[in-house]
């Protein structure tokens, strides 16, 4: 039997393209193509106020420096943290109940799944007549954005514990407290994982939109002040920081899933 | 207790639910003041109000043209792309992580910039549509060409299946119940979309109605005009779901 082998090369260009081709360089190279792309398009083709990596760049350390910029990140992540932490608490609750009693599944479904598929865009000028033009009308546009996904998918989780769990808790006479902390919850982890998940990145939404619609400090409103008065590169950077906020987010659940539940792959709803 | 129940028991508790839901908006508008919320009859005679005019129709008219040419490129440009980057094994692994980074930003960020470069035409909203609803399609549709078992492909191999023949026979309808899921995805994004740019870009259709009725603090064309967007949302993404229980079957998974 004959083996094909590709022509020898040199082993240092051996390794050297064993190292070029290593899915990190490749990732490295994609990005410093994309970044250049985008750099030579605006620099030909886009008026000069436009942003661009090396424009990012240089206003980078002003911006970093800036006590207002940290001041208006802190006020916006802040928010979103406090509105997911509340549409958890209460989602999980009403969650739980949908998924285990079917008479409050009937009662609510229509109410649920239609709150959820309202675009939260649309509350604005109704946040803003309830809550005036104040950090409590962004509070509450972020939980409304989180809430539903979190108790569409925490029912979904409670509606899926095995019969067998709850008969076996039953059988050795658990009380129905010790049914929903030891069974139904623990059982639910990974659909609730998955809603938080969701949850999150509608809540940044809903936190830049209503600092758009709002005009309240944040940083959205960072953002649409900078690129108004034609400073892109600056408001960049705010989109930036957002971005790495929704990344962090994001590895930080991947990562939970992962190393506490093994096993789960997906089974999310939403969107 | 764990008795079936018949789709009609079903429907006429949701009936009974909605007329409850009804009844105490109604309930509700008698304690809070106006200005803050108009009771239930007087937001269903202004969604009369607003049908018979036409002011609706065309409103919605205008909307769904916005939301349907921005959906449309995002399913074709995720679609594509996503089956691209499935197959094609060093453009994913350079590209993955870049996707995976913009699916978690918020896209309404770029709506400024979008705003100070294209201006107040049609293109720049169908553009926020578009930005709002492509990164859950290509996502999902990444996702689900990945996991195609190596050993499908393998035996289309061996039996000489050419490169189109494994697009077409394998590929596609592999991948269709994942990309479905993003689609609809999409849809409830898309809607968020189609709303903020209505709201920020040049305004125009259903974001127009709610916004200049908060403004005139017209609060039962704001309420009626936000129920009208909400079913909009109900029906799209009701329609997402059936399709995608169409194809969900044949992925063999849950429901």
């Amino acid at each position: 039997m004959t083996v094909s082998v590709a022509p020898a090369p040199s082993r240092t260009s051996g390794a050297l393209r064993a190292l070029l081709t290593s899915d990190g360089a490749v990732r490295v190279i994609a990005g410093i193509v994309i970044l250049l792309v985008w750099e030579i398009v605006v620099a030909l083709w886009a008026p000069p106020f436009v942003a661009r990596p090396s424009g990012i760049v240089t206003v980078f350390p002003a911006v970093i420096v800036n006590p207002q910029f940290w001041r208006s990140a802190g006020l916006t992540l802040g928010a979103v943290f406090q509105g997911l932490g509340i549409a958890f608490a209460i989602g999980t609750v009403l969650g739980v109940g949908i998924g285990r009693i079917r008479f409050v599944d009937r009662l609510s479904a229509l109410y649920i799944s239609g709150f959820f598929a309202m675009p939260l865009t649309a509350i604005l000028p109704l946040v803003s007549l309830w809550f005036g033009y104040t950090g409590d009308a962004r509070l509450a546009t972020i939980v409304f954005a989180a809430f539903f996904s979190i108790v569409l998918n925490v029912a979904d989780g409670a509606r899926a514990v095995p019969p067998e769990f709850i008969e076996v808790s039953r059988s050795f006479r658990g009380s129905a407290w010790s049914r929903l902390f030891d069974v139904i919850l623990p059982t639910s982890i990974p659909y609730i994982l998955a809603g938080v998940r969701l949850a999150a990145g509608r809540a940044l939404i809903g936190a830049v939109v209503s600092e758009f619609f709002l005009s309240i400090p944040g940083l959205g409103f960072f953002i649409l002040f900078q690129a108004r008065s034609f400073h892109h590169n600056e408001a960049f950077v705010g989109v930036a920081v957002l971005a790495v906020a929704g990344v962090l987010f994001e590895i930080a659940l991947r990562q939970a899933t992962a190393r506490y539940l093994p096993w789960y792959r997906r089974g999310e709803r939403g969107g | 207790m764990n008795r079936r129940e018949t789709i009609w028991q079903r429907w006429t508790i949701y009936a009974a639910a909605l007329a409850v839901g009804a009844a105490l908006w109604q309930l509700a508008s008698l304690y809070v003041k106006p200005t803050f919320l108009s009771s239930f009859t007087e937001t269903a005679a202004r969604v009369w109000e607003l049908a018979q005019t036409g002011v609706l129709a065309q409103a919605l008219a205008s909307s769904l043209m916005l939301f349907g040419t921005g959906l449309a490129c995002a399913i074709i440009v995720g679609g594509v792309l996503g089956l691209l980057l499935a197959r094609a094994r060093l453009l994913r692994i350079a590209l993955e992580n870049y996707i995976m980074v913009l699916y978690a930003t918020p896209m309404v960020a770029l709506i400024p910039f979008i705003l100070s470069m294209m201006g107040f035409g049609f293109a720049p909203k169908a553009l926020v549509v578009f930005l709002f609803a492509v990164f859950p399609i290509l996502y999902n549709t990444v996702e689900g060409a990945r996991s195609i078992k190596a050993e499908m492909l393998e035996v289309a191999r061996s039996f000489r299946s050419d490169e189109w023949a494994i697009w077409r026979d394998v590929l596609v309808p592999y991948t269709l119940p994942f990309a479905l899921t993003g689609i609809r995805q999409g849809v409830g994004r898309g809607l968020v979309g189609m709303i903020a740019a209505e709201f920020f870009l040049s305004s125009s259709g259903m974001g127009q109605i709610i916004m200049r009725s908060g403004q005139d603090f017209d609060i039962p064309s704001l309420y009626a005009s936000i129920l009208v967007v909400t079913i909009l949302g109900v029906a799209l993404i009701s329609l997402g779901h059936a399709l995608e229980n169409r194809f969900a079957a044949w992925r063999g998974l849950d429901r």
